[in-house]
C-alpha cells in the first residue's frame, strides 16, 4: 500500500478531506452531513495516513491522545444538554438564534450545533483510539 | 445570593470542585487536603446562609426544570431538619479533611481519597436537601457508592474489599426497597414532591387510611434500617471499619449512617401516630440498641468497639423517633434530634482519637494497649471527654440528651400502660448501662492501667496539631453544648424538631433540673454500669465461647453463605450462557429474531407475499443486486479471511450505491465511510491470527446452520416486502411529524440531523457514551490480555 502514488495522493487528500469533514459538520443542520459523518470522515483520513505511512512513523511527529478527544466530545455534548437547565428550561432544550452579519448574510446559531460538535469529537476520538490501539498491538 | 441559589451551590459545588481536584493536585501536590478542606468550608458557609433564613422561620424551596414530562424536577428544600444535617455534614467534613492532612501518608493516592470524600459530601448534602423522592434516591445511592469506594480505599487488602462489597450489597439493595416504597407513595398521592405531601394534612390523612400504608412504611423503613445499620442489617458497619479512620469518623459514625435516621425523621409526619410506626421503628431500635451494646464487649479492635457503639447509638435515635401515640405523634422527636447532634460530635471525636492512637501505636488491638495517658496526655484528655459524653456523665452534652431519652421512655411507657410502663424505661436503662461499660473500657483499655512494653513501639507521643486541633474542636463543642445547651437547642434543635412534628415547639434544656425520675435512672445507670464493668472481660470471654460453639447463630454466617452460593450459581449460569464460541451467540440471536419476526408477520400481514407486489426493477439496480448476491456468496464461501473480508466490504459499498439510487446521500456517505474504517480495522486485527479457517465443521452442524440462516433470510425477506408495501399497520409513519416540526422547532432543514441532535438528543448522548465505552473496552481487552501473559 505504500507506493509513491498512494503517498502522494494521501498527502493531497489529507487537508482536503479534513476541510470537507469540517464543512460536513457545519453544514449538517440544513444539508447532508452532521457530526457523525464528519467525524467518521476525519477518522478515516487519519486512518489512511496511518496505514500509508506506517503508524510508528506518524506517531513520531503526530501523536495526540485520542482518549482526550472523545472525553472532550462527551463532556461538551453533556454540557450543552445541561446548559438548558441553567437558563431555566428543561434538560436538552435547544435554542435557535438567527444573526444578520455583513458579508455572510444570515447566519444561524443553534445550540444543537454545539452538541453536534461534541458528537464529532467523540466519534473521531473513539474510532481513532480503537484504531491506534488495535494497530499498536503486537 | 438568594438562599435557594446558595442551597443548590452547596450541593453541586463539591461535585464540580472535586471534579477539577486532580488538576489542582498538580499544583498543590501533597497539600491537596487543604484544598478539600476549603471546599468543605465553602459548603458550610453556603449551608449557614440557608440556616440563617431557616432559623428566622422561612423554609427554602425551589426547583429547576429537569424531567417535567414525568413530574420530576431538580428541586431542593431547606427546613430545620435538613439544615441541621447540612451543617453536620459540611461541618464534620471540614474537620475530617483537615485531620486527614496529617493522618494520610504522602505516599497514598491522595487525589482519589479527597475526591471521593468530596463526592460523598456532595451526595450527602444532596440527600438531605432533596425535595423529591426520586432525586433523594439518586443521591442516596450515590452515598452508598462513595462509601463503597472509600471502605475499599486500600484495594489490595482482602478485608477492605470484603467490607466494601458487604456495605454496597446491603445499603444499595436497601435503597432499592426504599425506591419501591417511594413509588408506592407516588401511587397513593400522585406526587414525588416531599414538601407537597408534608404540607397537606388531607394527603397525610389519606395515606394513613390507605391499604398500602403498612407495606409502604415497611419498604421505606428497610431502606433506612439498612443505611443506618439497624436490625439484621447491622453486619455491614463493623466490616466498614477497614476504611481509613477519618472516613469511618465521617461516613460511618457522623453522617452517612445517619441518612437512615434522616429518612425516618423526614417521613415521620407521614407515618407516625400509628401502632405500625411504633412497633417497627421503636421495636427494631430497642432490640438493636441492646444487642449491639452487648456485642461491643467482645470487640478487641478499638474501631470495632466504636462501630458497635455507633449501631447502638443510632438505635437510640430510631427508638426515640419511633415513640408515638395517636395524641402525641412525636414524643421523642426533640430528644432524638438533640441526641443526634450530640452523637455526631462525641462519636466523631472518639473516632478521631482512635485514629490518633492507631496512627501513633501502629495497632488497633486494645489488648495490646494500656497506660498511654503519660505518653499522650492531650489525646487522653480528648478521649476522656468523648467517652464520658457517650457514657452520659454530666456536664457533657451526652448527659443532657440521655436524660431526655429516659424522660421520653418514661412518658412512652406511661402512655402504653402496664406492663410497658416498666419494660420500656428498663430497656432504655439497659442500653445506657451497656454504653457506660464500653465507654469506660475505651478509656481504661487504651490509656489507664499498665503499659505493656512488648506490644507497643518504644516512643509514643501526641500527634502534631493538625490532628489534635480538629479533635479538640469537637471536644470543645461537647463541653459547650453540655454547659450552655440553649445555644444548640434554640438555633438548631428547635427548628429541626419543628420541621418534624410540624408545629411550634419551645424546648427548655437545663443541666440541673431537679431530682426527676430520669435523674434517678441516670444514677442507676452509673451504678449498674460500674457493676457490669467489673465483669467486662468475663462477659467478653463468655461471648467468644458462645460464638465458637454456635457459629450458626450469627447473621454474618447467613450473609456469607448467601454470597458464596450466589457466586457459585451465577458462575455456573454465566459459564453455561457464555461459552465463548461466536456460533452459539449468533444462533441464539438469530433464533430469537426469527420468533420475533414471525409473530408480527402472521398476525398482521394479510398475505405472506402481497399480490400487489411490483418486481419491475430498473436495469442498473438489477446489476447492483446481482453483484450484491455475488459478494455475499463470496463472503460466506471464500476459504481465507482476507478475500472474505474484501468481499464483505464490497457488499457494503454496493449497498451504499443503492442508497444513492434511492436518493439518500446521508446514508450513502455514512455507509461508505463506516465500511472503509470497518474493513481497515478488521484487516488490522485479522493479520495477527492464522490465515486459514481451522475449525472443523461437521456436516450436521453445517446443515443446521444453513437451515437457520435460510429461515432468517426468508423471514426478513417477507417482512421487508410487507413493510415496503405499507402492510404493517397499525403503526403510523412518524416522518410527517418531523418534516413539519423540524424547521419551526429546531431551525434545521436536514431532518435526519435534526432528529439526531435535537429531537432525539438524549438518545444520541447515550449512543456516543456507548461509543466511548466501546473504545475503552477495546483498550482494556487489548491491554489486560498483555498483563496475563
Amino acid at each position: 500500500m505504500t507506493t509513491v502514488i498512494t503517498k502522494t495522493v494521501t498527502k493531497i487528500c489529507l487537508p482536503l478531506v479534513i476541510l470537507f469533514s469540517i464543512s460536513l459538520l457545519l453544514a449538517g443542520h440544513n444539508n447532508p452531513g452532521g457530526g457523525f459523518i464528519g467525524g467518521v470522515m476525519f477518522a478515516s483520513v487519519i486512518a489512511l495516513t496511518y496505514v500509508v505511512f506506517g503508524l510508528d512513523r506518524i506517531k513520531s511527529f503526530f501523536n495526540p491522545d485520542w482518549g482526550n478527544w472523545f472525553a472532550f466530545g462527551l463532556l461538551l455534548a453533556s454540557l450543552t444538554a445541561f446548559a438548558a437547565l441553567a437558563f431555566g428550561h428543561n434538560f436538552f432544550r435547544s435554542a435557535v438564534e438567527f444573526l444578520h452579519l455583513p458579508f455572510f448574510g444570515e447566519v444561524e446559531l443553534v445550540s444543537a450545533g454545539l452538541f453536534d460538535i461534541g458528537v464529532y469529537f467523540t466519534v473521531i476520538g473513539s474510532l481513532l483510539f480503537i484504531f491506534k490501539n488495535v494497530g499498536d498491538d503486537r | 445570593m438568594d438562599s435557594f441559589t446558595a442551597l443548590t451551590l452547596a450541593v453541586f459545588l463539591p461535585f464540580v470542585l472535586a471534579g477539577i481536584l486532580p488538576v489542582v493536585e498538580k499544583v498543590l501536590k501533597s497539600r491537596i487536603g487543604w484544598y478539600a478542606s476549603a471546599v468543605a468550608l465553602l459548603s458550610f458557609v453556603l449551608v449557614s446562609q440557608v440556616a440563617s433564613s431557616v432559623i428566622h422561620g422561612e423554609n427554602i424551596q425551589g426547583s429547576l426544570s429537569w424531567l417535567p414530562s414525568v413530574g420530576i424536577d431538580l428541586s431542593f428544600y431547606g427546613d430545620g431538619l435538613s439544615v441541621m444535617f447540612g451543617l453536620i455534614v459540611s461541618g464534620i467534613g471540614i474537620i475530617i479533611m483537615l485531620y486527614s492532612n496529617e493522618y494520610m501518608s504522602m505516599r497514598e493516592d491522595l487525589p482519589r481519597y479527597y475526591q471521593q470524600l468530596l463526592f460523598f459530601m456532595g451526595s450527602m448534602l444532596g440527600v438531605v436537601f432533596s425535595a423529591n423522592t426520586i432525586q433523594l434516591f439518586i443521591f442516596w445511592e450515590l452515598t452508598s457508592i462513595t462509601s463503597f469506594m472509600l471502605i475499599g480505599y486500600w484495594r489490595g487488602r482482602p478485608l477492605s474489599v470484603y467490607g466494601a462489597t458487604k456495605s454496597l450489597l446491603l445499603t444499595a439493595s436497601g435503597g432499592l426497597f426504599m425506591l419501591a416504597g417511594f413509588l408506592m407513595l407516588h401511587a397513593m398521592t400522585g406526587t414525588f414532591d416531599i414538601p407537597a405531601i408534608l404540607q397537606s394534612e388531607s394527603t397525610i390523612e389519606f395515606i394513613k387510611g390507605h391499604e398500602l400504608f403498612i407495606i409502604t412504611l415497611i419498604l421505606v423503613f428497610i431502606g433506612a434500617a439498612s443505611k443506618s445499620a439497624q436490625g439484621p442489617f447491622y453486619i455491614w458497619l463493623p466490616n466498614a471499619m477497614e476504611a481509613p479512620t477519618p472516613v469511618s469518623a465521617f461516613l460511618h459514625s457522623a453522617t452517612m449512617v445517619k441518612a437512615g435516621i434522616y429518612l425516618v425523621a423526614r417521613i415521620h409526619p407521614i407515618f407516625s401516630g400509628t401502632e405500625a410506626w411504633f412497633l417497627l421503628v421503636s421495636g427494631v431500635g430497642i432490640i438493636t440498641m441492646v444487642a449491639a451494646g452487648f456485642m461491643a464487649f467482645r470487640q478487641t479492635d478499638i474501631k470495632g468497639i466504636l462501630a458497635y457503639s455507633t449501631i447502638s447509638q443510632l438505635a437510640y435515635l430510631m427508638t426515640m423517633y419511633g415513640y408515638t401515640t395517636y395524641q402525641h405523634p412525636g414524643i421523642g422527636v426533640a430528644a432524638a434530634t438533640f441526641h443526634l447532634l450530640n452523637h455526631a460530635t462525641f462519636k466523631a471525636c472518639l473516632f478521631l482519637v482512635a485514629g490518633i492512637v492507631a496512627h501513633e501505636t501502629a495497632t488497633r488491638d486494645i489488648t495490646k494497649m494500656g497506660g498511654l495517658r503519660k505518653e499522650m496526655p492531650i489525646t487522653f484528655v480528648l478521649a476522656v471527654i468523648g467517652a464520658l459524653a457517650m457514657a452520659g456523665i454530666p456536664p457533657l452534652n451526652g448527659f443532657l440528651s440521655k436524660e431526655m431519652f429516659y424522660e421520653t421512655s418514661l412518658e412512652m411507657g406511661a402512655e402504653l400502660g402496664a406492663p410497658f410502663t416498666l419494660i420500656i424505661p428498663a430497656m432504655a436503662v439497659l442500653g445506657g448501662v451497656l454504653t457506660f461499660a464500653y465507654s469506660i473500657k475505651f478509656i481504661d483499655g487504651i490509656f489507664l492501667g499498665k503499659r505493656p512494653s512488648t506490644s507497643l513501639p518504644d516512643h509514643i507521643h501526641d500527634p502534631g496539631w493538625i490532628m489534635i486541633l480538629p479533635t479538640a474542636f469537637l471536644a470543645a463543642l461537647i463541653i459547650l453544648f453540655g454547659l450552655v445547651p440553649s445555644i444548640p437547642v434554640h438555633n438548631i434543635i428547635e427548628p429541626a424538631a419543628e420541621a418534624i412534628i410540624l408545629e411550634p415547639l419551645d424546648l427548655h434544656v437545663q443541666l440541673w433540673h431537679g431530682f426527676t425520675p430520669a435523674l434517678m435512672m441516670t444514677i442507676a445507670t452509673f451504678l449498674l454500669g460500674i457493676l457490669i464493668y467489673t465483669r467486662y472481660d468475663g462477659i467478653a470471654a463468655w461471648q467468644n465461647r458462645f460464638n465458637a460453639k454456635h457459629p450458626m447463630i450469627s447473621i454474618n454466617y447467613f450473609y456469607d453463605a448467601a454470597v458464596d452460593n450466589a457466586k457459585k450459581v451465577t458462575f455456573g449460569f454465566s459459564s453455561r450462557m457464555q461459552p465463548g464460541t461466536i456460533r452459539t451467540y449468533v444462533t441464539a440471536l438469530l433464533l430469537l429474531m426469527l420468533v420475533l419476526f414471525i409473530i408480527p408477520i402472521i398476525l398482521l400481514a394479510s398475505d405472506i407475499i402481497p399480490s400487489s407486489l411490483n418486481f419491475d426493477i430498473p436495469l442498473y439496480e438489477g446489476i447492483v443486486f446481482f453483484f450484491m448476491i455475488v459478494a455475499a456468496l463470496g463472503a460466506a464461501l471464500l476459504p481465507r479471511y482476507v478475500p472474505a473480508i474484501i468481499s464483505l466490504s464490497g457488499l457494503g459499498y454496493l449497498v451504499s450505491l443503492l442508497f444513492i439510487y434511492l436518493q439518500a446521500p446521508d446514508l450513502a456517505l455514512t455507509q461508505v465511510l463506516v465500511e472503509t474504517l470497518g474493513t481497515i480495522i478488521f484487516l488490522l486485527a485479522i493479520v495477527k491470527i492464522p490465515q486459514k479457517f481451522k475449525e472443523h465443521i461437521t456436516p450436521a452442524l453445517m446443515t443446521r446452520d444453513l437451515l437457520i440462516a435460510s429461515a432468517v433470510a426468508l423471514t426478513v425477506f417477507v417482512l421487508m416486502i410487507n413493510a415496503t408495501q405499507g402492510i404493517v399497520p397499525p403503526f403510523e409513519s412518524l416522518s410527517h411529524y418531523f418534516i413539519e416540526k423540524s424547521l419551526p422547532l429546531a431551525g434545521g432543514h436536514n431532518i435526519v440531523n435534526v432528529i439526531i441532535v435535537d429531537f432525539r438528543g438524549y438518545d444520541t448522548l447515550g449512543e456516543i457514551a456507548v461509543l466511548c465505552l466501546a473504545a475503552l473496552g477495546v483498550y482494556n481487552l487489548i491491554h489486560s490480555r498483555g498483563e496475563e501473559e
